[in-house]
């Protein structure tokens, strides 16, 4: 029976291919768009994870970056250098707002950095100044091929016009960019004085980030430490929160598509096979025999579906960094597990659609020409 | 002493109720032995496939019972009936059946997975089979590449492989040339005698009645006994062709009587006008009559 489980799935590789490619189909739907959405959150804490401080320090209460608004005093900075582990403090002022750059509006976290300062500044260049002087601003450069914006052209940021002085690379996402201005500009827009947002915190070698995070908020009042992972990990269940739901509708739609197709595929197959069937029946074959087939068949369908639809979302993501930079495409290992683990519920599923065709095969119908 | 393989007594098969009741069996008795082979022949629609199915434990008699090898197949559920015809009964059938996704080999040993010891004990004698029923050579070979004559040689091998003492075989002729239905019958033949199975023959060919045992006649339902040596001579009243009524399998019923027809053609020409028929077969009559 194995062996004619699978004898008969392999027997027209063609329409195997064809059954495979359609589940395939609602399969990698699901996970694009789990890649996309994966990929927009990951973009969502570049700055946290590019930038590779080892603990982030912010005003006491605040314990993320992506909507929110902190102000830490200057001279805790100097407060902080004296802490026992710290090797060099890096501070930034941020802004969660919108720029105009050519002829649109674009969510962008405004960045803003010491004079001459390249710790915090962007991680990959694609052209221009990697700093931003006074009154220019470095920006993504998906937002240059977008829109076709130069070296030189004008921007407005935070109702304020700033020249562009160079462009970044993987800076940008859908839902959010991240742009790079002088601190004193940009403290000058939010009339910040004497405070900032974050402070980047590079600890000694052999200093645990985590001891290190301990010990600021110790000997520094009313400040918050994090390492990075904890402070990027927090980022990250926000953005996936905001989006959990129509996740779970796409997965949902995704899985309802998947089950009917491959239900539909198992049908198709068991009538198409109901001769054989009444044979085997004929013969002694069991109906269980002949379901737990059919459910193998549909479970090979199924995981074969979920193998090709991982190929192709693996072969997308180069394609759409190429082709639409403006999608950030990830593939996380929660996502496969999910969907690997869908495939096999899909498959079960689907397997019960022909369980009654199966058992209303008549033996006796083995006798007629 | 004879061991009955199959028995059936005074079995009944009714499809349907009330108004659109039919008896597709009715009032069958017979049995078949060890190393027997008997024929079941008769017109289409008489009840043949309901008979042999019931005595291949693949339908349940309405009344009556069937014992196969000791067991009345009415106590059975559908899982004792399975198992029993997995383990008593192989068949053959017209359309030889075969599983197009596997070779000849594994064809044949289809069936062992659900006998004691499974493939791997099965796995010799398939080999055996493969040898004695000249598919050696074609043992990897899938059935679609396969002759007629070859798919039903596989088929009965099929039908052989877990050693059932009862081989039901159903026009297993049907669909081969002349030569390989020859080969077919004579395989069969000599699987009842040098095996000592039962073999349950339906067919409609003719040349099974020089290897047969018995041959036994169903019509509407009922099973007479038919001996090879009778006959019942009648005339085609369309081209007076001497037609052995027992055998017949073209007729026309009119006006109460059974005409028989040496072909299809013939029956048409009459139901097309029998009067005309007749009446020439009445002055044919009446002409002999006259002469001196």
């Amino acid at each position: 029976m194995f062996r004619w489980t699978f004898s008969e799935l392999f027997a027209a590789p063609q329409q195997l291919l064809a059954s495979v490619a359609a589940v395939a189909g609602a399969f990698a739907l699901v996970l694009f768009f789990e890649g996309v959405f994966a990929g927009e959150s990951g973009q969502i804490v570049a700055l946290i994870d590019k930038t590779e401080a080892d603990v982030w320090v912010m005003q006491k209460g605040v314990g993320n970056m992506h909507m929110t608004t902190s102000f830490v005093a200057d001279w805790k900075i100097d407060a902080i250098k004296d802490v026992e582990g710290v090797k060099k403090v890096t501070p930034i002022l941020y802004l969660n707002s919108v720029i105009e750059a050519g002829g649109r509006n674009w969510l962008s976290f405004i960045v803003g950095l010491e004079a001459g300062d390249t710790r915090a500044g962007p991680w990959e260049l694609a052209s221009g100044a990697a700093i931003p002087g006074p009154g220019e601003a470095i920006l993504p450069d998906v937002i240059a091929a977008d829109t076709g914006l130069a070296i030189g052209d004008t921007v407005r940021i935070a109702g304020r016009e700033f020249t562009v002085a160079g462009f970044s690379s993987d800076t940008f996402s859908m839902a959010n960019s991240i742009t790079f201005v002088t601190m004193e500009d940009l403290g000058d827009t939010m009339s910040s004085i004497g405070s900032v947002s974050y402070l980047l915190v590079d600890a000694k070698p052999g200093v645990d980030a985590h001891a290190l995070a301990g010990r600021i908020m110790d000997q520094v009042e009313k400040v918050n430490a994090l390492t990075r992972q904890e402070f990027s990990d927090r980022d990250f269940s926000i953005a996936v929160q905001m989006g959990l739901e129509i996740v779970w509708m796409m997965t949902l739609i995704g899985s309802a598509l998947a089950v009917l197709l491959t239900g539909f595929i198992v049908y198709s197959h068991v009538s198409d096979r109901e001769r054989e069937l009444a044979v085997m029946k004929a013969l002694g074959v069991r109906d269980w025999a002949i379901y737990l087939s059919i459910m193998t068949q549909a479970l090979v369908i199924g995981l074969l579906a979920f193998g090709l639809a991982v190929a192709v979302v693996l072969l997308a993501i180069p394609l759409t960094d190429a082709f639409a930079p403006k999608i950030s495409l990830g593939l996380t290992v929660d996502a496969l597990i999910r969907t690997g683990a869908m495939a096999v519920i899909v498959s079960l599923l689907a397997s019960i659609i022909p369980v009654r065709r199966v058992l209303s095969v008549d033996p006796v119908t083995a006798f007629q020409q | 002493m004879t061991t009955p393989i199959v028995q059936a007594s005074k079995v009944v098969k009714t499809f349907g109720a009330g108004r659109t009741l039919v008896r597709a069996v009715d009032g069958v008795s017979l049995e078949v032995n060890a190393g027997e082979m008997v024929t079941i022949t008769g017109p289409s629609g008489s009840g043949k496939t309901t008979l042999v199915s019931m005595l291949g434990a693949l339908l349940r008699p309405t009344q009556g019972a069937i014992v196969i090898d000791g067991i009345d197949i009415a106590s059975l559920s559908e899982a004792g009936l399975s198992a029993l015809r997995a383990r008593t009964v192989g068949f053959v059938f017209q359309s030889f059946n075969l599983l197009e996704s596997l070779t000849v080999r594994e064809n044949i040993l289809f069936p062992a997975h659900l006998a004691p010891g499974g493939m791997p004990a099965a796995a010799p004698h398939a080999d055996d089979l493969l040898e004695r029923l000249g598919l050696g050579k074609r043992s990897k070979a899938l059935p679609r590449t396969l002759s007629g004559g070859e798919k039903q040689r596989v088929a009965i091998a099929r039908a052989l492989i877990n050693k059932p003492k009862l081989i039901i075989a159903d026009e297993p002729t049907g669909n081969l040339d002349s030569k390989s239905g020859q080969e077919v019958l004579m395989i069969l033949h000599d699987i009842a005698r040098d095996q000592g199975r039962a073999i349950l023959l339906v067919t409609h060919d003719r040349r099974v009645e020089e290897v047969a045992d018995r041959i036994l006649w169903l019509e509407d339902g009922t099973l007479r006994d038919r001996k090879q040596e009778s006959h019942d001579w009648t005339n085609d009243p369309v081209c007076n062709m001497r037609i052995d009524s027992w055998a017949s399998l073209i007729f026309s019923d009119h006006e109460g009587v059974r005409y028989n027809f040496c072909s299809d053609k013939c029956r048409d020409r009459f139901t097309a006008d029998p009067s005309k028929y007749l009446r020439e077969t009445q002055l044919a009559e009446q002409s002999e009559e006259r002469k001196p």
